[in-house]
């Protein structure tokens, strides 16, 4: 199709803002999908993320639109909604030339909107705006535009009012889209060029690569060179989505489509890697290509320690489709051998954990989770450390730096104060305060991100009774005052719930810890101390008094079987338990350094 | 050729109503049934007594409530009970009973059947404790049906009581033990409340309608029970069992000191040439499946020879003469204190055990925690 008639676009939106509905009604629209066909959320094809309500993966759409009597050729290229994928937003961002940004008028700009649009504004895209969900009674469309105008500096007069659910505004939306999304440019006679923006892994063909040409032209039987990887494949097949699998033999620049290559392993493509002819290659990659970095860190232990075998198959199944998490063997003296993962975020953490229990029925303890720190040595040498048991000895460290987010949070203006205290208590750094209407501020924050790991989010929603919403970014290492807090369980230090965390707030943690240790560990027959300490300092001590009344008053009449079956039961719980110092440790334990604090 | 079961067991699953802490299995009275039910056991009896030695010097009947049974039947089940005794040997025979079910006919019953030792449910003498564990029976029957069985001419009497009651102060059980100690009993037996699964009481304690007794006070009634009753004369030979010299239940001895004994009725356990076995729990069941001439076990397990000396450790520790390190050796070839070096040295460490050159025992505190203790050794 003429370059002209292309038009390729993301939707992007807080969550919940309305991005899937709105995009369900524009393949209705286009007529590749029937109402009857027409599922709620065509886009999201997961399980898991339709529970969430979270697009995991980024796919993209190619549908003919009628616009006015023409017809156009709409790409929406999905992106995903929550921050964790940031990276992958960017890429996909990358392939478009413009973005509709829906906000919903009951909600107003959301700390996400104002992400996603900072995000397209930095890929250069041509916004819309769309205030979506106008036909609901606490709809105040008027006053999200001018939101919108105000924290954004689109001006109202371009905003898009819709419905997705209705219908409604959806005509015209289509026309902006038309008149105010450039579209592609780039020469179908050059040499081959694009994007890698998303990849997905197929029981039956490999990696399928979505890719936006952005130059030249791709054919079936081509042999392409992904720059990045320097690895070259044959193009076995070629296709777009309508929103079904629709096979064609080449694509030019300006559109989007799939390829498969033959291509085993996610693991071999690197998302904003660029394709290019293997025998022609263009004189140099696209810009973007940046392997995604995993701020996140936990283990993962086989819930039994003798499915080791299955956790390690089931991550590596796992990060078939998932290449942006990362694990490697790790092992505890509390909790034996397992795995150390990284992570984008809290929400992908929590999105691995499920799945691996959902898809893989594989049960894990997963200890608390951590950032990253950065250890500045003696000789000069700077290197990273996951967990507390990486770091080197105090003597070779001149310097210890932590990773800090910025961070925005949107809120009723009624809940700044109880924010800024909250702000206090995790040590951030209070930057910028803007009012998007009398009632709306947002606020822009540093934050160590060790602080914000736990529970932050929580406490935000629960002091603005659910109304605040925040986004975050890591931006970069800041030298701290920071210590590693040991734990120790009847004169042994525990190394699964060891932490390094800062010297003002380790005496606090420390008695959580410790109190939530007491009440998870079951009394024993002796006296258990339990201390949490820096170094050879003890900062915080608790006892486990002895069990004082453990016995079974009668033999059940002789049934000496059923007698002998309930001690072995207690004595099987006890299997299930890690045994430190002669103290026997639940799982749920390891999780004590989870404590929320308050 | 099979060793000699000396001890019977015949289970009488029937009360007037069921208590709600109690998880033995008991229904409630059907008089239909029961006929049907003692013909069942006098059957599963004979068939015994067919392919193995029987020579009683203990028979209980336990239940539910044996002294529900009509007079008659009462009378059949016994008088066949009392065949099995050994002639030469002196012969305990007890029975259980409940206050409120036992008539000077059902006492002269059990006498006339050989009874000669009966155990009486008494649990309380406070009105709402009784409520709590959901009793039917007045704190003044106990003591009625205490002077009946006497009258009857029954030899000795045993009360059971219950400590740790939902609401139970130290004193209100200090009162119950002196109210039972006024009754002049051969023997007590003590138990704190168990929780048990599937009982109402247990879903009373989930649901938050009935509190524990602190664990701490429990023990201090425990206590307290060794120590007021020893002032009495009551040795304590076994963790919940106290009993005047020379008045200990042999019946129950056996079970701790893991010999055979034969167990007939409804869920009724049994231990015969080295199988454990467990009936039906179903009266229902157990009696048609007498009737069709089929086994009543629902399971059997054969326990081989370290298996046993682990479950000997398991009960005999529960008694106050321990486990004899003779006898122990005599049975599985190997003492104890060697067998189980590691498990005792932990514990003698700790001030649970202790070990002297007859026997392996719990001390006062190791007795508390019996279960913690008992665990290391299975």
């Amino acid at each position: 199709m003429d370059q002209s008639r292309i038009r390729n676009f993301s939707i992007i939106a807080h969550i919940d803002h309305g991005k899937s509905t709105l995009a369900d009604r524009l393949l209705q629209r286009s007529g590749a999908i029937s109402e009857r066909q027409m599922r709620e959320q065509t886009l999201d094809d997961m399980e898991l993320e339709r529970e969430r309500g979270i697009t995991i993966k980024a796919s993209a759409v190619s549908v003919d639109m009628p616009v006015d009597g023409v017809s156009y050729m709409f790409n929406l290229i999905d992106t995903p909604g929550h921050v964790d994928f940031h990276y992958e937003v960017s890429r996909a961002l990358a392939a478009c030339d413009g973005a509709l940004l829906v906000v919903d008028a009951t909600q107003g700009v959301q700390a996400q909107t104002v992400a996603n649009a900072y995000a397209a504004v930095e890929n250069d895209l041509h916004i819309i705006p769309v205030v979506n969900k106008i036909d609901l009674p606490g709809a105040r469309p008027e006053d999200t535009a001018l939101e919108i105008e105000h924290v954004l500096g689109i001006p109202v007069d371009d905003v898009q009012f819709v419905s997705a659910k209705s219908g409604d505004g959806i005509e015209e939306m289509c026309r902006s889209i038309v008149k105010l999304i450039p579209p592609p440019s780039g020469d179908r006679a050059g040499h081959l060029q694009g994007l890698v923006f998303d990849a997905v892994y197929d029981e039956y063909r490999g990696v399928v690569c979505f890719t936006r040409i952005s130059q030249g032209r791709i054919r079936k039987g081509q042999k392409i060179l992904l720059m990045g990887r320097e690895r070259q494949y044959v193009v076995t097949e070629l296709g777009k989505m309508r929103p079904g699998r629709v096979v064609v033999d080449s694509l030019a620049a300006g559109e989007a489509g799939y390829f498969v290559a033959s291509i085993k392993t996610l693991a071999d493509v690197t998302v904003g890697d660029t394709v290019t002819d293997a025998l022609n290659p263009a004189a140099e990659p696209m810009p973007g290509y940046d392997p995604p970095k995993q701020v996140v860190f936990c283990d993962f232990y086989p819930a039994g320690g003798e499915e080791y075998d299955e956790l390690r198959d089931a991550l590596s199944r796992l990060s078939l489709n998932d290449a942006s998490f990362t694990f490697q063997p790790q092992s505890s003296d509390a909790l034996g051998f397992g795995f150390r993962c990284g992570f984008l975020g809290l929400l992908h953490m929590d999105i691995v954990q499920e799945r691996l229990e959902r898809e893989c029925g594989v049960d894990v303890v997963q200890t608390a989770p951590s950032v990253t720190y950065e250890a500045q040595l003696t000789s000069g040498e700077v290197v990273r450390v996951e967990a507390a048991g990486d770091l080197p000895s105090i003597d070779k460290i001149a310097e210890l730096r932590e990773p800090i987010i910025e961070t925005q949070i949107i809120t009723p203006a009624e809940s700044v104060g109880s924010i800024m205290k909250l702000a206090d208590q995790r040590r951030g750094i209070f930057k910028k305060q803007e009012y998007l209407s009398p009632q709306r501020v947002m606020l822009t924050y540093e934050f160590p991100f060790n602080e914000i790991l736990y529970d932050f989010y929580d406490r935000l929603k629960s002091v603005t009774r659910g109304y605040g919403t925040m986004d975050y970014h890591v931006i970069g290492f800041r030298t701290s005052d920071l210590v590693k807090m040991d734990i120790l369980v009847n004169g042994k230090a525990v190394d699964a719930l060891s932490v390094i965390l800062h010297r003002s707030t380790a005496d606090r943690r420390g008695r959580k810890i410790l109190t939530r240790l007491r009440q998870e560990i079951a009394r024993h027959l002796f006296e258990i101390p339990l201390q949490a300490a820096i170094g050879s300092r003890v900062i915080a001590r608790e006892t486990i008094k002895p069990l004082r009344k453990n016995v079974t008053a009668k033999c059940y009449g002789g049934d000496v079987t059923r007698k002998r079956k309930l001690l072995e039961k207690q004595k099987a719980g006890k299997k299930r338990m890690k045994t430190i110092g002669n103290v026997d440790i639940p799982q749920k334990a390891f999780m004590a350094v989870l404590e929320p604090e308050d | 050729m099979s060793e000699i079961v000396r001890s019977i067991y015949a289970h009488v699953p029937f009360c007037h109503t069921i208590c709600g802490y109690c998880d033995f299995y008991s229904e409630v009275l059907d008089r239909n049934a029961v006929t049907p039910l003692v013909d069942a056991l006098i059957a599963e009896l004979d068939a015994y007594a067919v392919a193995t030695s029987i020579a009683a010097d203990t028979i209980f009947v336990g239940g539910g409530t044996p002294t529900t049974l009509p007079a008659v039947e009462l009378r059949r089940l016994l008088t066949r009970l009392a065949q099995c005794a050994n002639s030469e040997a002196s012969l305990e025979f007890t029975s259980e009973a409940n206050p409120a079910t036992v008539t000077p006919e059902i006492a002269d019953a059990l006498v006339a059947g050989g009874v000669n030792r009966v155990s009486i449910g008494a649990q309380s003498f406070d009105k709402s404790e009784l409520r709590v564990l959901e009793r039917i029976h007045h704190p003044p029957q106990v003591a009625q049906t205490v002077a009946t069985c006497r009258a009857a001419g029954v030899d000795a009497i045993s009360l059971d009581l219950i400590f740790g009651v939902p609401g139970q102060s130290m004193n209100a059980w200090l009162s119950n033990l002196q109210a039972a100690l006024a009754l002049e009993p051969d023997h007590l037996s003590c138990y704190g409340l168990t929780y048990e699964r599937g009982t109402p009481l247990f879903d009373q304690l989930a649901t938050g309608v009935v509190t524990r007794v602190e664990s701490e006070l429990e023990a201090e009634m425990f206590e307290a029970t060794i120590d007021t009753l020893a002032a009495h004369g009551f040795d304590q030979y076994e963790i919940s069992n106290f009993a005047k010299p020379g008045r200990e239940c042999r019946h129950n001895l056996r079970y701790w000191r893991n010999e055979p004994y034969l167990g007939i009725g409804p869920s009724a356990a049994g231990f015969v040439d080295g199988v454990r076995y467990k009936n039906v729990p179903d009266t229902a069941a157990y009696v048609r499946a007498s009737r069709l001439g089929q086994s009543a076990r629902i399971s059997e397990e054969r326990l081989d020879a370290a298996a046993r000396s682990r479950e000997t450790m398991m009960l005999e520790l529960r008694l106050r003469e321990g486990v004899a390190r003779g006898r122990f050796a005599d049975r599985f070839g190997a003492d104890p204190a060697a067998l189980f070096r590691d498990a005792i040295n932990r514990h003698l460490s700790l001030g649970l055990l202790e070990v002297d050159a007859g026997a392996v025992r719990l001390t006062r505190a190791g007795q508390l925690v019996a279960d913690s203790v008992i665990a290391d050794f299975i």
